[in-house]
């Protein structure tokens, strides 16, 4: 997280809807197919993961997100620290997973950005720009849904009642953060 | 505008999905051997029915896997959706 510029600076409020950026946070994609992938991932982290779709799993310390058959991205659940990139968990997976040719472990800290919104009014701002019918996933706790939002592809997860986590590409973050504003603004 | 069933994410909208043109083409096993038009024929000759039609999809905003669909292209009407490496369930 060095030299770390936030895109999203400002913390915004509106009635029934609280939308901030949560950083730094470490998150990790990490890839692979074998039965010997999964049980190395548990064993080193202490957290299974997900092998049904659209659920995430979590452990004290760690979130683990299903994206694919083959790919699950990793976060952390407190905020690092800003002075340094260099991740525990991280270097752990590189040890057993990577050295080992089980699979693949990349570091997308800095790629996505985690706005995480509170407030009864999330689902009415998604259903405004989202093809994606939020009925069912309101109510699941835990689950996760790769979609698009805007015409941008982010990944929304459900955290609790009145809860989501949305992550979305740095590049388009700012963009889809002033999307959101605006759209909040005629809820 | 149609829902796909995805086969690893579930009932999604098309808008999430993008086509990859026809499924089941078989690359020839010595390339070498073949004429310029027999060669043309496989890269580029495609069949464009008008009714059922067995195409490649790929869910390029959801879990990016490719997969196969049985599509009746005059009323979108999709009559399968199966994996990549599987059989298709109906002729």
């Amino acid at each position: 997280m060095l030299n770390y510029k936030n895109v999203i600076t400002e913390e915004k409020s509106y009635t029934g809807l609280q939308m901030k950026e949560i950083r730094p946070v470490m998150k990790l994609i990490i890839r692979g197919k074998k039965r010997e992938f999964l049980s190395a991932i548990g064993k080193s982290l202490n957290l299974l993961l997900p092998t049904k779709p659209n659920t995430s799993s979590k452990s004290e310390k760690l979130t683990a997100l299903w994206l694919s058959p083959d790919e699950w991205m990793i976060h952390s659940n407190e905020t690092s620290n800003y002075n340094n990139n260099d991740y525990e968990t991280e270097n752990l997976l590189n040890k057993n997973i990577y050295k080992t040719n089980l699979g693949a472990v990349t570091d997308v800290t800095d790629q996505f950005v985690l706005i995480n919104i509170k407030g009864d009014k999330i689902f009415n701002i998604f259903e405004t720009g989202s093809p994606f019918n939020f009925n069912d996933f309101k109510g699941k706790k835990g689950s996760i849904i790769q979609t698009i939002l805007a015409k941008i592809d982010v990944i929304i997860h459900n955290q609790n009642q009145n809860e989501v986590n949305l992550f979305v590409r740095r590049s388009f973050s700012q963009h889809l953060f002033s999307w959101m504003n605006d759209s909040a603004s005629r809820l | 505008m149609f829902v796909i069933n995805c086969p690893y994410c579930g009932v999604r909208e098309q808008s999430e999905f993008k086509a990859g043109g026809e499924a089941h083409i078989v690359r020839p096993k010595q390339p070498t051997e073949l004429s310029d038009d027999q060669w043309a024929e496989y890269l580029f000759m495609r069949k464009n029915i008008k009714g059922v039609q067995f195409e490649r999809w790929i869910h390029t905003h959801g879990c990016r896997k490719w997969f196969n669909m049985v599509r009746d292209t005059s009323n979108d009407e999709i009559k399968a959706v199966y994996k990549m490496g599987e059989k298709p369930p109906i002729e």
